[in-house]
């Protein structure tokens, strides 16, 4: 009997083990921001080269860039501190129309002839809940490769993006640059009247 | 000697313009760096700006800006029908292995060894299993891979040397002071750019020569550089700020490597 009993106990702890693994791996992809990172830059290349080209991308990209991407906290900080002098309304809108043009420029980058090569670095800590993660990317025609530096911050869900870095020039910060004199001359109604003919000009109709 | 003192006075004369604005510009407020309080904010670094020409600036950009669309983008369009992708990279290559002399004298400069080791090792490389710099073959060799590239504009900020006022330059596009004194610097040391100079006996032969490998180095490049130009502007709300913020972020970069 014991002889017998004992396989059981320990295969029954080896799978409690394993299963413990698993747990404990899921919850450090949620924890872990490089792994984060790398899935969802996968899932927008897969989608990017699927083979269907830049047929509305865009529109096909968003609900994986929305799941990636802290939205509200890079239009916030597009937006400099004028924009605690908006109104919600206002700041909803602002917020809907600058997450549009995020994604569309963002579709529009990362697609090209050839599927690029990503080497993921170290991630460095910006701050307890923030980290720095540098990338190197190689499209395989070109000579150059380019430095991206992703920057995540946590939140209770996960680790979200907030900045993009390409060879130094900073997304948020650049974006930042422009708006401030746009809010500096005309507040709110000059960033959404800017934003509404910036997404009114390309094809690609908003819906 | 002549044509050397009459290549160098614009230099001299606009460096003196600089001195002069420098001064005016240190008092000036930077109001893209105005009082963050939320954390949210501070989080942004904002690039400081010194742009007190601002207005010629935007007239010198929508120049440009005419220049690429009605000039410039045909040619590019036509050469990259012409040249196809890996024969524009081993062109570019080429030139830019010939650039060998200004990334070494500037790393010297700044007094990094390591890096003008492996510039010069880069060189020997490229010039001699990639026959006559067309391939980058040092790209497989452990140790010479991403060097970053220096200039005279890092050699003057590596000496303490500040920005300065942002310029937009007719048809070269963005710059500021230091990178316009720089970019004079290592025109004169390369090697393409001799013959201008009077360094070599100034022939027609030699002139029209250096003319076309100088005309070539820059059609080539044209469409890559397009292309990069297209893309800020295609995300851009305020396309000259844009580039402003892109040209003078990407440069505090390259800086710091």
């Amino acid at each position: 009997m014991r002889s017998n009993l004992f396989p059981f106990i320990l295969k029954s702890t080896l799978a409690l083990a394993i299963l413990g693994t698993i747990g404990l791996s899921g919850a450090a992809s949620v924890d872990d921001p490089l792994a984060m990172l790398r899935s969802s830059v996968d899932d927008v290349l897969a989608v990017a080269y699927s083979g269907h080209g830049n047929e509305n991308l865009p529109a096909r990209v968003r609900p994986l860039l929305e799941k990636s991407f802290a939205f509200d906290l890079v239009t916030r900080q597009a937006m400099g501190p004028g924009w605690r002098q908006f109104s919600p309304a206002d700041q909803k809108r602002v917020s809907d129309l600058f997450s549009e043009l995020v994604i569309r420029t963002y579709s529009a980058r990362v697609v090209g002839t050839q599927r690029p090569k990503i080497t993921y670095g170290t991630p460095s800590e910006l701050a307890p809940d923030r980290r720095e993660i540098p990338t190197h990317v190689t499209v395989p025609s070109s000579s150059e490769p380019f430095a991206v530096v992703y920057r995540l911050i946590k939140f209770p869900t996960g680790w979200r993006i907030y900045d993009v870095l390409i060879e130094g020039v900073s997304f948020v910060a650049n974006y930042r640059a422009q708006f401030d004199e746009i809010i500096q001359k005309g507040g709110a109604p000059a960033v959404i009247r800017t934003l509404e003919a910036k997404l009114a000009a390309p094809v690609e109709s908003r819906s | 000697m002549n044509s050397l003192i009459f290549s160098l006075l614009p230099l001299l004369l606009f460096l003196s313009g600089c001195a002069v604005t420098g001064q005016h510009s240190a008092t000036q407020p930077v109001h893209a760096t105005s009082s963050a309080v939320g954390d949210d904010f501070a989080n942004v670094q904002v690039q400081k700006v010194d742009d007190p020409f601002q207005g010629v600036n935007r007239a010198m950009f929508g120049f440009n800006d005419k220049l690429t669309t009605y000039a410039l983008r045909p040619v590019a369009h036509g050469y990259a029908l012409i040249v196809p992708l890996p024969a524009r990279t081993g062109i570019s290559n080429f030139f830019d292995n010939l650039q060998f002399p200004v990334r070494l004298v500037n790393s010297v400069l700044q007094g990094k060894l390591k890096r003008s080791a492996q510039e010069t090792g880069k060189f020997v490389f490229n010039s001699t299993f990639g026959i006559g710099g067309l391939f980058r073959v040092s790209d497989h060799v452990s140790g010479l891979t991403d060097i970053p590239p220096e200039d005279f504009g890092q050699t003057l900020a590596a000496w303490g040397l500040p920005p300065g006022p942002y310029l937009v330059v007719p048809v070269l596009g963005p710059s500021d002071c230091r990178d316009i004194v720089g970019f004079g610097v290592d025109w004169a040391i390369t090697p393409l750019d001799w013959h201008p100079l009077g360094v070599v006996r100034w022939t027609i032969i030699g002139n029209a020569a250096s003319f076309g490998l100088s005309a070539t180095r820059y059609i080539n490049g044209l469409p890559k550089a397009i292309e990069a130009y297209d893309q800020v502007k295609a995300g851009a709300v305020d396309p000259y700020i844009a580039l402003r913020d892109g040209y003078l972020s990407y440069r505090a970069a390259q800086v710091k490597k």
